[in-house]
């Protein structure tokens, strides 16, 4: 029983620093189900970011397709692309995910606001999330008051509270001790797992590669390999 | 949202603070001067009403440009009957001419200005103005009262006799005795020269104008100028013969004028406040936006739309704006109200030609008009100052927001 959620095909995007014309993504054909946990691996300057980006609606490619829950991303205006990041995407940055007057409480119900959920109902889903990821008791403080790995919690909360089809995190890990990062990685693994939510995890950090049920790697802008427990959820182009 | 604002207003609130006392400082300044502006303008305004010209004159049509004796106020009592009517009770009425006064060698052409000293006393103030002497009494006959220009000029002091000459009714000459009985120094020249003010009755016999009056001069409320003017033109409208109803700028435009242009400057310098308020409230907006970058791109990825996120700016800036308004309100109207009891004492400084005019203690007031003008200035500077960090916030790229550094 496959069922599509993402399907990219022959994806570019080239960046022109002076007279040279670098390829961020050199042709990227991909193809994700729903409920995937899939991690983009690849040195740095691999395309990893911008590959991501792309799959956000946070930048636009400069040729190919891309269909994202049945949705044509790339013909949608500015406006139309927030509002379907807003309902079918989470986000997990690598670090500052928060906004630093809010609460954890706050910062997991602003998307539930920005969505126009109701105050109480917001934040009773707020704590609920806040407890799914192991901050009890942690939502009245600020993120300043907390941890990076507790603040990363509350982004994977806040991502996830609006139950969208999609996550999206890039370089999750990055700035965790390793201990800390296993344990975040341990936490998206299980939330995939429980709530079917499709994770798509670009990283270096052998903790989040070891994590993945699908990996992907990439290489100057193009996939090279596809491997994994669950190859079938991903198709790839791989280049020999 | 608003919430939202106000913490991101109060996140780095020594910054906040500063801007909006910056704010306050620029409207307290302001208010002030206003006051003081609109206290000077306002007694002047009222020292010319209530000195000699009154509030309103009313005489027979044409008569204040081509004055004449026998242009009086026609059906003179029911036009007071109207004034009556319309709740008015400081009026006043005049006979008025032009005479020669001859002292002991010289003589000065002067106005004959023929009152009621009770009735004159309840309408204007040029009975205090006497400096030497006394002003006129009730019931008296030939006496008279000069200004200290006019008397010196004449070569007169008080118990001496004037001898006056003017044409009667039948434009034959007329010319009378009386005693100096006071001498006004009022510090305006137009009083202190070339003007006698004798008993009304007495001018009446004099000329043979018995029971006429060339004006009717009524003391008014500022607030009520305009639309009693108004009620007495309609009203006077409709009588068979025509009259002129003047308000004192009618007569004497060069004071609104000046005012009017005073205030003008004045609107110049606000909006060179404004233009620094706008400056310094931007400069915080644009400052606490930069170190916002990443948390701008964070919340653009999420969903949050362009528009919103321009809002937040403009909420952010009218914080600082209200703030500092609502704090510049209270200093400077506090301050209006403390000097408008306790007055500005510039006696030191002021001439006699202003003495006429400003009283040597300057209490301020502020007029309602300039007091709202002021403060949606402000309002609007605020939002001004708004208008350019919210388009660069608008214009943000999610994804380079947040790899800003
Ligand atoms: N804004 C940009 N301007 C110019 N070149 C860019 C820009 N963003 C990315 N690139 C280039 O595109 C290529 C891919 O970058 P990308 O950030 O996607 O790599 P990455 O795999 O995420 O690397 P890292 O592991 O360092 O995050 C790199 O060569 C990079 O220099
Ligand atoms: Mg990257």
């Amino acid at each position: 029983m496959s069922d599509t959620l993402i399907s990219a095909s022959g994806l570019t995007r080239y960046y022109e620093s002076g007279e040279m014309k670098v390829a961020a993504l050199a042709g990227v054909d991909l193809t994700i189900e729903r409920g995937a946990y899939v991690v983009l691996a690849g040195r740095s300057g691999s395309g990893k970011t911008t590959l991501l980006n792309m799959l956000g609606g946070l930048d636009r490619p400069d040729t190919g397709s891309l269909m994202i829950a049945g949705d044509d991303v790339l013909v949608k205006s500015t406006a139309e692309r927030a509002a379907f990041r807003l309902h079918h995407l989470g986000f997990v940055f690598q670090s500052y995910n928060l906004i630093r007057v809010l609460s954890a409480r706050e910062n997991v119900a602003y998307v539930l606001q920005l969505q126009g959920m109701e105050k109480k109902e917001r934040f009773a889903l707020a704590d609920h999330w806040m407890a799914e990821v192991g901050l009890q008791g942690f939502e009245n403080r600020r993120p300043d008051q907390m941890s990076g790995g507790q603040q990363q919690r509350v982004a994977v909360a806040r991502a996830l509270a609006s139950n969208p089809d999609l996550v999206l995190a890039d370089e999750p890990t990055a700035n965790l001790d390793s201990h800390t990062g296993e344990s975040l990685m341990a936490l998206m693994r299980r939330l995939n797992e429980q709530q079917g939510t499709t994770f798509v995890i670009a990283s270096h950090d052998p903790a989040v590669i070891a994590s993945a049920r699908t990996l992907v790697n990439m290489q100057d802008g193009q996939i090279v390999s596809v491997e994994g427990k669950d190859t079938e959820a991903v198709k790839g182009d791989t280049v020999s | 949202m608003l919430a939202l604002a106000w913490r991101n207003v109060l996140r780095n609130g020594r910054r906040s603070l500063i801007t909006i006392s910056a704010v306050a400082l620029g409207l307290a300044s302001l208010i002030f001067l206003w006051g003081f502006n609109d206290g000077v303008h306002n007694t002047m305004m009222r020292n010319l009403q209530q000195v000699i010209v009154g509030s309103v004159q009313i005489h027979a049509e044409g008569f204040f440009h081509h004055p004449k004796l026998v242009k009086t106020v026609p059906d003179a009592a029911s036009v007071i009957n109207i004034i009556k009517d319309s709740g008015i009770d400081q009026y006043a009425y005049r006979l008025r001419t032009f005479a020669l006064a001859a002292g002991r060698e010289t003589s000065e052409g002067l106005i004959l200005l023929g009152i009621e000293p009770e009735m004159e006393g309840q309408t204007t103030r040029i009975d205090q103005k006497v400096d030497q002497g006394r002003f006129l009494q009730n019931n008296e006959e030939a006496a008279c009262v000069l200004g200290e220009t006019t008397a010196r000029n004449l070569n007169l002091t008080l118990g001496d006799d004037v001898v006056l000459l003017t044409e009667d009714l039948y434009g034959s000459l007329a010319a009378e005795k009386l005693t100096l009985v006071g001498i006004i120094s009022s510090g305006e020249m137009g009083i202190d020269r070339g003007l006698a003010i004798i008993p009304l009755g007495f001018m009446q016999q004099m000329t043979g104008m018995q029971g006429r009056y060339s004006e009717i001069v009524l003391q008014l409320p500022t607030d009520q100028l305009e639309s009693t003017t108004a009620q007495l033109k309609q009203a006077l409208a409709a009588k068979r013969a025509s009259y002129e109803v003047l308000r004192w700028y009618d007569m004497y435009p060069m004071m609104k004028q000046w005012v009017e242009l005073e205030n003008a400057f004045y609107y110049i310098f606000l909006s060179i406040v404004l233009v620094i308020i706008a400056a310094g409230i931007m400069n915080t907006v644009l400052m606490s936006m930069l170190e916002r970058m990443r948390e701008f791109g964070v919340m653009m990825a999420l969903g949050c739309g362009r528009v919103k996120m321009a809002g937040m700016v403009v909420a952010e800036s009218l914080l600082l704006g209200v703030a500092g308004i609502l704090m510049g309100s209270i200093i400077g109207l506090a301050l209006v109200y403390y000097f408008q009891t306790a007055g500005i004492d510039l006696s030191g400084q002021m001439d006699s030609m202003a003495r006429f005019y400003i009283n040597p203690v300057i209490h301020t007031e502020i007029d309602g008009e300039h007091l709202w003008d002021t403060i949606l200035a402000v309002l609007g500077a605020t939002l001004v100052a708004a208008i350019w960090p919210s388009i660069r916030v608008a214009r943000l790229e999610p994804v380079e927001a947040i790899h800003h550094v």
